[in-house]
């Protein structure tokens, strides 16, 4: 380039115009940045241009666009020397000559190699503060005079004044999406209790509204405080799967509760795992807390394959929908808790049941009001019932033993007396009586009332049938005896009469006095046959048997 | 004619016995204590015993056990008012040779001694 191309000062205002008609044509960020440094080049007559813009969070100028060299010097560590940085950072401009010759830093082989010989370098300000770099290559040997760095800083701060207004313009733009997306998001994730599909919603909605490829979940575990994928969306198993991230200094910040923009994901030290991130093209991360009220539950991560300024507004929009998730995961970790264990009471329930079922008496649980509110199997299949017949109805309406008149209720005595009581209960059935014992018992609250009363029926018709059986064998036995004896006692005195009065009539003189001692034997031999038909009930009589022995045997019938 | 020993608790029974038996010719030893009869028999002939089962102290079946004792060839007839079972195999199993059951008639009486004599 020749001096006598330079732009002249009355082309000043013609260039000038023209970057600010341009720029504020745009008002996206980067495109804002493409263009300056593609159209500038060629307006201001110097070979390259590029604009580094201040990542905060490093504290580092990270690329925001370039045009006319090479990706080989735009990668190299160290940007210029530190004179020019500290100038720059003070938020004056500087420029250099010979570069290429007179090099203090470890950029210099790549300055050599891309052919630099001269920059000027420019803080892009706004309201008074460094927010990038405007620099102007040169690869010949050239002087910026004092009107062209004055110009050049006029257009810097022009580019600044666009970039910030892009960015504003952006994030208006954004958060009038974001407040529709949250929206949505929100109405997603509280519309379910379904832990896995309030998960499933947030990262797969939230990088098509943030604009970056993924996004992930992970949740401290509630038993080992260990951060545990809970999903993902928009990246590989290998990169998921990478390893261990908790201690990652990013990490460490997010679980305290802070927000962290990672500008330069693959070099940046508060993240590990470089060489990962660069095999799945990211550049840069956000990660936040997921929180439930004060309490961190986890960490969400937005990762993006362009190199992205997280703005203010995106992140607030990130941790207001990570708030929203937090608090529908901690809801559905607490109503997956509740089904947990009212699956177990399920059971529980379903094993009593079992046991109740499985007795075999008849059940039946009633409520103070006198209702009926449980009854056992046994219960409904003696009497021929279903449940919906009997339970909410009227004790008196479904037990077979109550009588109509409720003041002898035992049900009505146990409520009062709070008391077990047993009655027996006698039913006349086809098939003859049935007897039953009714057991009920009181189960009382922490205040000695009667929540519920309990009554076990027990059928004992059989055992009461044996008992009245055995008390009439116990009757006519206590009969036998008693005729047994009174024959036993009236033989003796009956055979010493008999005996004597026969004895005597071998004496009488007369016949007249035989034949009245004959009418005297004749009835005391009735009454011996009457003594030998008692005595025979239990009786025997002696017969022969082999030889001389003779053997006995019991008589069956008299 | 033979030695016979009556034991009954009831007096009027063993006397009227004796009566029965005296007529038949026999000489009738009458008792109504247990020990007195026992000692009797031990140191005199008896041919035949007529005991009651239900006896004062003792029952007739130990009586009988005793007696079988003292003189095995002893002949026993046993009389109850209250005829059992048990007391009627043990009898039997005991050596008696008849066991009849009161009222006995006088003839049936004196028709068991006889024949339980005679054999």
């Amino acid at each position: 380039m020749t001096t006598e191309k330079r732009p002249k000062e009355g082309d000043f205002l013609e260039v000038f115009q023209e970057v600010t008609r341009l720029i504020s044509m745009v008002h996206d960020p980067q495109q804002v940045m493409d263009l300056v440094v593609r159209r500038l080049p060629g307006l201001l007559e110097v070979d390259a241009a590029t604009i580094r813009l201040l990542d905060s969070g490093t504290s580092t100028f990270v690329l925001g666009a370039a045009c006319g060299v090479s990706d080989e010097y735009l990668s190299r560590t160290t940007i210029d020397s530190s004179e020019v940085m500290s100038a720059l950072m003070r938020g004056l401009p500087i420029a250099k000559t010979g570069i290429d010759l007179h090099c203090d830093h470890d950029g210099c082989a790549f300055i050599s190699r891309e052919g630099v010989k001269g920059t000027l370098s420019l803080p892009i300000l706004f309201k008074g503060d460094v927010i990038g770099l405007l620099r102007l290559l040169t690869k010949n040997t050239r002087e910026f005079s004092e009107a062209e760095i004055a110009f050049a800083m006029s257009l810097a701060e022009q580019v600044g004044v666009a970039i910030s207004n892009s960015r504003l313009f952006q994030e208006m733009e954004n958060q009038v999406n974001f407040f529709r997306e949250l929206r949505e998001i929100s109405r997603l994730v509280n519309s379910t209790l379904d832990l896995d599909r309030i998960l499933k919603t947030i990262v797969e909605k939230l990088p098509g509204i943030t604009g970056v490829k993924g996004c992930t979940i992970r949740l401290l575990h509630p038993a080992t405080n260990r951060l545990e994928l809970a999903a993902a969306s928009g990246l590989s198993e290998e990169y998921l799967y990478r390893g261990s991230i908790s201690r990652e200094d990013s990490i460490f910040k997010v679980l305290k509760g802070e927000p962290v923009s990672i500008y330069d994901a693959q070099n940046d030290p508060r993240v590990d795992y470089h060489e990962a991130i660069k095999k799945e093209g990211i550049r840069s991360i956000l990660a936040i807390p997921i929180s439930n009220e004060s309490e961190i539950i986890g960490v969400l991560r937005l990762l993006s394959t362009e190199p992205h300024f997280f703005t203010a507004m995106e992140i607030n929009f990130a941790v207001t929908v990570a708030e929203e998730g937090g608090n529908a995961i901690q809801k559905a970790r607490t109503y997956r808790k509740i089904t947990l264990l009212f699956n177990q009471i399920e059971e529980h329930e379903r094993f009593l049941q079992t046991i109740l079922d499985s007795l075999w008496m008849q059940l039946l649980v009633v409520d103070p009001d006198k209702r009926v509110i449980m009854v056992n199997k046994h219960f409904l299949e003696t009497n021929s019932c279903t449940e919906a017949e009997t339970l909410g109805r009227l004790y008196k309406f479904v037990s077979p033993w109550q009588t109509q008149d409720t003041s002898v209720s035992p049900i009505a005595t146990v409520l009062t007396e709070r008391k077990p009581l047993t009655v027996l209960a006698r039913l006349d059935a086809e098939t003859g009586p049935q007897w039953f014992e009714r057991h009920l018992a009181p189960i009382l609250d922490n205040d000695g009332t009667v929540s519920f009363v309990v009554e076990a029926v027990r059928d004992i018709t059989d055992q009461k049938l044996l008992e009245q059986e055995k008390m009439e064998r116990m009757k006519l036995q206590g009969v036998i005896e008693m005729a047994g004896t009174a024959a036993h006692e009236l033989n003796s005195p009956l055979f010493a009469a008999l005996g004597t009065a026969q004895l005597l009539r071998d004496d009488l003189p007369t016949e007249e006095m035989v034949e009245e001692m004959d009418m005297i034997i004749r009835n005391m031999k009735t009454m011996s046959d009457l003594t030998r038909k008692m005595t025979a009930v239990t009786g025997f009589e002696s017969r022969e048997y082999v030889g001389e022995t003779k053997i006995v045997t019991l008589k069956t019938e008299e | 004619m033979a030695e016979i020993l009556v034991l009954d608790d009831v007096l009027d029974a063993v006397v009227l016995i004796r009566k029965i038996l005296t007529k038949k010719g026999h000489t009738v030893h009458t008792f109504t204590e247990e020990e007195e009869a026992i000692g009797f028999a031990g140191s005199n002939h008896i041919d035949l015993a007529i005991l009651d089962i239900k006896l004062k102290k003792m029952s007739g079946i130990q009586v009988l056990e005793q007696l079988k004792k003292v003189s095995p060839e002893m002949k026993v007839i046993m009389l109850t008012g209250y005829p059992t079972i048990e007391t009627a195999r043990e009898a039997i199993e005991l050596g008696a040779g008849e066991y009849c059951v009161k009222p006995i008639d006088k003839t049936e009486l004196e028709e068991k001694v006889a024949e339980v004599l005679a054999r």
